[in-house]
């Protein structure tokens, strides 16, 4: 696996001898685009926290990795923690920042002695004058959303806020601030030094129904089949869920590409697939998703606060099957107005899963009115 | 490392099993932040505790992966090998239940965090064990 080839300190040396500005341009140049789900280009947000001024800037490492269906960015930290910190490494002398952080999930909290072990090594065997602080999280799916980031690690209540100013302009104590995902900060690294470095390939999650999940690279085209020939479906084959947020599709054998996924009116994100099979409902997985973003939800906007609370509410009801046709149709226009009223990513994809569930499955639903 | 309020208040938890009251008052007097906020915080996370908790906590995972392995209701179990509801604590006080929204175990469903370390591919039996262990 690409994911795993060590970088060894030589991709750090590497873009030390470059210097600042040749990196970024060689990561435009590799194609390096954010792992976490935005697909953003990494040269592009390094280079508005280089071209800032500022007396102090930061380095955040996402390693709050809450999508449910989603544990790739535990395997590197798992199993390439060293290519991960050196890639922090390199962000921090692109940008100019004395201080990182890694904001590791609380959930992955036993990681965190083994993380600390090789920081340590890699800090000294690098001789930079930076240092790289781990930050446990403390359950809450919105604190990886980068502003929530931001204000969790200021010590306030991990809650979004509006953007702009962005993150690389004004971020943490209002510095510039880069945040990058596990993923792409480890990618950084391997972009630097290797030569044949492949920017298509990506870190598929599987899981559900499947006889082999498990975490598998393959090139983002891939297509779905050669996807479930790895994962092994366990059963008939009814839909496929991108996390809890990127709504759910019935099979269809395509290119995995976020464009061909888009078309499904499903999210992509970090390709976290969870596979289920025909003995199942979408009703009761909407109902198992519906309960995720009510406790998740962190209370800030309206739509988001009120609304995963109804949409749950509602979502009870037809699971129990005591739901009314007009229940349903209260259900689906709630679910419109959560996803384009709310303030952050989370509200916004909330009820991705009903509205594409009703798109794809809705006898289900109907199965299951009075 | 240890400035940042985050960190603090896990610091606190790890060494009380809780962050208490009289904890939030102690902090927010040598940081200089009111405790109203530092409580904001605290009660903000779900695996920060404002209230006592037992000896041993338990987090059930519920993500969708979780569901789609579970073919023996791992909820009902705990809940009666325990014998209190999902977030309340055993009258020995020796077991909390909770759940949590995914742990990253999806390949390894259905599966708990027991006291911060994950638990996989739960069974029955592997659930009346721990339950046994924690009670001993």
């Amino acid at each position: 696996m690409q994911i795993l080839k060590k970088t060894e300190l030589a991709a750090l040396k590497k873009a030390q001898e470059l210097g600042a500005e040749k990196v970024i341009e060689l990561l435009d140049k590799k194609g390096l685009v954010g792992r976490g789900g935005a697909s953003f280009p990494t040269g592009k947000k390094w280079r508005f926290a280089f071209d800032a001024k500022a007396d102090e800037k930061f380095v955040i490492c996402n390693a709050d990795e809450g999508e449910p269906g989603t544990f790739k960015d535990k395997f590197i930290l798992e199993n390439n923690p060293e290519t991960l910190i050196e890639g922090i490494l390199i962000a921090s002398y692109v940008v100019g920042a004395k201080r990182a952080f890694i904001y590791l999930r609380g959930e992955y909290d036993y990681l965190k002695g083994n993380i600390e072990k090789v920081i340590k090594s890699v800090i000294k065997r690098s001789r930079l004058d930076v240092s790289v602080e781990i930050v446990v999280g403390a359950g809450s799916y919105v604190c990886g959303e980068e502003t929530a980031i931001i204000k969790s690690i200021e010590g306030f209540r991990g809650q979004p806020y509006y953007k702009p100013p962005f993150p690389p302009v004004s971020g943490l104590w209002g510095k510039p601030t880069i945040i990058n995902n596990v993923e792409t900060l480890t990618c950084a690294a391997q972009a630097v030094l290797f030569d044949d470095w492949n920017s298509s390939l990506r870190l598929f999650s599987v899981s559900g129904c499947v006889d082999n999940p498990g975490v598998f690279e393959l090139p983002v085209s891939v297509r779905l089949s050669k996807v479930l020939e790895l994962a092994k479906p366990r059963g008939k084959l009814k839909a496929l869920f991108f996390g809890c947020f990127g709504g759910c599709m019935p099979y269809v054998d395509m290119e995995m590409t976020p464009e061909n996924v888009c078309g499904q009116d499903c999210v992509h994100g970090s390709c976290s697939v969870i596979v289920v099979d025909d003995s199942r409902s979408i009703v009761d997985l909407c109902y198992v998703i519906a309960k995720f973003f009510a406790y998740e939800s962190c209370g800030k906007c309206t739509p988001c606060r009120e609304g995963t609370v109804r949409v749950l509410f509602l979502m009870k009801k037809l699971k129990d099957m005591k739901a009314t046709k007009e229940d349903l149709a209260l259900l689906e226009e709630l679910a419109h107005h959560i996803k384009n009223t709310s303030l952050c990513g989370l509200g916004q994809s909330a009820t991705n899963h009903i509205i594409t569930g009703l798109k794809h499955f809705r006898e289900d639903f109907e199965e299951r009115i009075l | 490392m240890s400035d940042l309020v985050l960190n603090i208040l896990r610091k606190v938890q790890d060494r009380d099993g809780f962050v208490s009251e009289d904890a939030l008052k102690r902090l927010s007097k040598d940081l200089k932040i009111p405790v109203s906020r530092l409580y904001g915080v605290a009660s903000f996370y779900a695996m920060l505790h404002t209230k006592e908790q037992g000896r041993n906590i338990i987090e059930l995972c519920g993500s969708p992966s979780c569901y789609l392995n579970d073919g023996f209701d791992v909820e009902k179990l705990l809940e009666k090998e325990v014998g209190v509801n999902f977030g309340q604590t055993s009258k020995d006080g020796k077991i909390s239940l909770f759940k949590t929204s995914c742990i990253g175990c999806c390949d390894q469903a259905p599966a708990m965090l027991l006291n911060g370390k994950p638990v996989v591919n739960l069974t029955k039996t592997k659930v009346r064990e721990i339950i046994k262990k924690c009670r001993s």
